[in-house]
């Protein structure tokens, strides 16, 4: 049984890293908004159907599909929370994060509404995966695997180094003290919505390039994406990274021992253990 | 002048007051015989629910245009199973207890129709369904079920004696967590082993992106022919990542879950070869084509074919009956599909006939059930995927 080990493994490190990139969109808007979104798995959606429309319908390369994915659920990411999650957002963390529930349900169905209930594919070039020391592994996964890396090195540069990113920070860290250093909170929630949604979104699509999507996808990834947050330590971007490479590589891993009809199971197990002995997560909920 | 257009709330109110009060509508309503429909419209199933809604939508219109059934209209109340059991027993919750419909036509996944099942016998409303699960007509239903599709037994023994016959020697299961998941390992690994051949078997869970670490485990034990379990989503998924990993050997897929929109999804190359195989409408009868005219297609899918069938049964045993209740259905349903009577493939004919003895035989075969409500003297179809398409490889 161990003879299959090393391929779980490298299983798992690539369903970690695509895993990240929504995760680390999810626990960003948890950190400056204060609330756990879950119209994360609608966005999730609208970012792999934004680059279907793009890959197939407009002819483009899954490179600049993804930024498509990215900028599309970026933009619906804005304007939904906007109509339906800031009003909401002064009576507390537990009535926005129940209308997120119900948004997601309204985007997922103007999903369906455009694009129908079929299955649908990426127009991409289908390969036979490769063999390296009885390791398989298919070169779209390795794609998709840098433009992950790449994304989330994007991200901690952005966080890092420009204004916006170091707002954001100052604005998870604290609110009032960034208010009274003359950021504007309301300004800083929209560009978090939309980058947050927009990691969704490209999260999305990654997920689904290497399968195909269909109006539920998003909804696939929800516990996932949730379980890799709260594992890291809910608002900690670094956190959500570390979180996501857990509970992918944990699913995988877990077949060793468990039925793949558990998989689901690792998440939820992971969220009960570390919240048990680290409440906070592994690496605490500093954003940064 | 713009100002006096805006409605006030006075005329707001004024207007939904008139709504409620409108008693002409709900008086032609009063006497209209109704039937619901419940099937997938969303989730995995709803690639199928919408076109089995309207098969049974232009029966019942036939009808009604004909002068209705027993002097009153039908009318049809459609919901949503969103392929989830809990959603569709809210549903049929409110098809039963606010509709007050005589029967439910048309539920798809076993976890559906198993859920949904004891909500109708407990207020004998008659349960028409397309599943496929052994266990469902093994449910104490006092025969408010009927179903039109082969039960899961006999299509995994048809499959399997399919893998035997086309040369396999060794054979794998895969396949997600359904309520029929077991039994068909059971029955495939049965089949096998009167041919000497081993079976190696995997369940998995539905509704992942990626199944590359299912397929590697099931890989190893170097399987030439491999039987899927699930449906569209999981399938297209797992098709993909055995080619991907090289698999060269027959893969046979039930054809509701290798179906157009798997083909849509995927490349020719990777469906090349796969078998698939379905109870076989029965392509040449009357009702096939009324069907056929109805949705509008050449190909009518096996669920459209039944739950017009479902629809037809309920009408012409309410017509047998003189009566609209679901007992009545319950009590008079195999006095009109089966027998000597005069064949039929409409209700609309078929209640030309009554009083006379009549014996429906429907678009997705003969429609005669046994004691359980299973249904008796099916086809099977296999096709085998050339260039992208299905073809047709025989028929048993």
């Amino acid at each position: 049984m161990l003879d299959i080990l090393p391929q779980l493994l490298v299983n798992g490190i690539i369903t970690g890293t695509l895993l990240a990139i929504p995760a680390i969109g999810f626990t960003a808007i948890f950190a400056v908004l204060r609330f756990p979104n879950f119209a994360v798995a609608s966005h999730a959606t609208i970012g792999a159907f934004a680059g279907y429309a793009a890959n197939v319908w407009l002819g483009l390369p899954a490179e600049l599909s993804l930024v498509a994915a990215f900028l599309v659920a970026g933009l619906v990411g804005v304007v939904s929370d906007e109509i339906a999650l800031r009003p909401l957002r002064p009576y507390g963390a537990l009535t926005t994060a129940i209308a997120s529930i119900a948004l997601t349900i309204v985007l997922e169905n103007v999903v369906r509404l455009i694009f129908g209930n079929g299955l649908r594919g990426y127009d991409l070039p289908l390969v036979r995966d490769w063999r390296v020391w009885d390791i398989r592994i298919g070169p779209q996964q390795i794609e998709n695997f840098a433009l992950a890396l790449i994304l989330m090195a994007v991200v901690f540069a952005a966080l890092r180094f420009s204004r916006i990113g170091k707002a954001m920070r100052a604005v998870a860290d604290n609110p009032a003290l960034a208010e009274l250093k003359g950021i504007d909170p309301v300004r800083i929630g929209r560009l978090t919505a939309f980058f947050g949604m927009g990691l969704v979104g490209a999260g999305g699509m990654l997920l689904g390039l290497g399968t195909s999507i269909d109006p539920l996808t998003g909804f696939r990834f929800i516990l996932p994406i949730f379980a890799a947050a709260v594992v890291g330590g809910l608002g900690s971007i670094p956190g959500a990274a570390l979180g996501a490479m857990v509970v992918g590589l944990g699913e995988e891993v877990a077949l060793l021992v468990l039925s793949p009809a558990y998989k689901s199971a690792v998440g939820f197990m992971a969220i009960v253990l570390v919240l048990t002995f680290r409440p906070r997560g592994l690496l605490g909920e500093r954003a940064y | 002048m713009i100002g006096t257009c805006r409605p006030t709330r006075r005329a707001a109110l004024a207007g939904l007051a008139a709504a409620l009060a409108a008693p002409s509508i709900v008086r032609a309503q009063e006497g209209a015989i109704r039937f619901g429909t419940l099937t997938p419209l969303t989730g995995t199933g709803g690639t199928y629910g919408p076109a089995m809604r309207d098969a049974v939508i232009g029966a019942v219109r036939a009808v009604n245009a004909n002068g209705g059934l027993l002097g009153r209209q039908i009318q049809i109340v459609s919901e949503d199973t969103q392929t989830s059991p809990e959603a569709a027993v809210r549903a049929a919750r409110k098809l039963i207890d606010v509709d007050g419909v005589a029967a439910i036509m048309g539920t798809w996944a076993s976890s559906v129709t198993t859920a949904v099942a004891p909500l109708c016998w407990e207020s004998k409303t008659m349960l028409f369904t397309v599943s496929g699960a052994d266990s469902i007509t093994q449910l104490p239903h006092q025969g408010f079920i009927a179903r039109t599709q082969p039960n899961s037994q006999l299509q995994i023994e048809v499959a399997s004696r399919f893998m035997v016959d086309q040369g396999g020697t060794s054979f794998a299961w895969i396949g997600p967590q359904t309520p029929f998941a077991q039994s068909s390992i059971d029955i495939l690994t049965a089949v096998a082993a009167e041919a000497g051949i081993e079976v190696e078997s995997l369940i998995y869970e539905a509704e992942k992106s990626t199944y590359r670490s299912e397929v590697d485990t099931i890989l190893r034990s170097d399987p030439d022919f491999i039987q899927l379990g699930g449906y569209a989503a999981d399938s297209t998924v797992l098709l993909r990542d055995l080619w991907q990993a090289g698999y060269e050997g027959m893969i046979i897929g039930p054809a509701y879950a290798v179906n157009d929109s798997v083909v849509e999804a995927l490349p020719a190359e990777v469906l090349e070869g796969v078998f698939t195989w379905e109870g076989a409408p029965a392509i040449d009868s009357e009702a096939y084509a009324n069907v056929q005219q109805i949705l509008g297609v050449e190909t009518v899918d096996p669920y459209s074919a039944q739950t017009y069938d479902h629809a037809n049964l309920a009408m012409l045993a309410i017509g047998k009956a003189g009566a609209s209740s679901g007992q009545a259905i319950h009590d008079h349903l195999r006095e009109i599909s089966q027998g000597s009577g005069q064949a039929t493939g409409s209700a609309v004919s078929g209640l030309g006939v009554l009083p006379g003895d009549v014996n429906y035989d429907g678009a997705s075969g003969p429609c005669d059930f046994d004691e359980i409500g299973d249904i008796t003297g099916t086809q099977f179809l296999f096709k085998r995927f050339e260039n992208g398409a299905p073809v047709e490889f025989e028929r048993v």
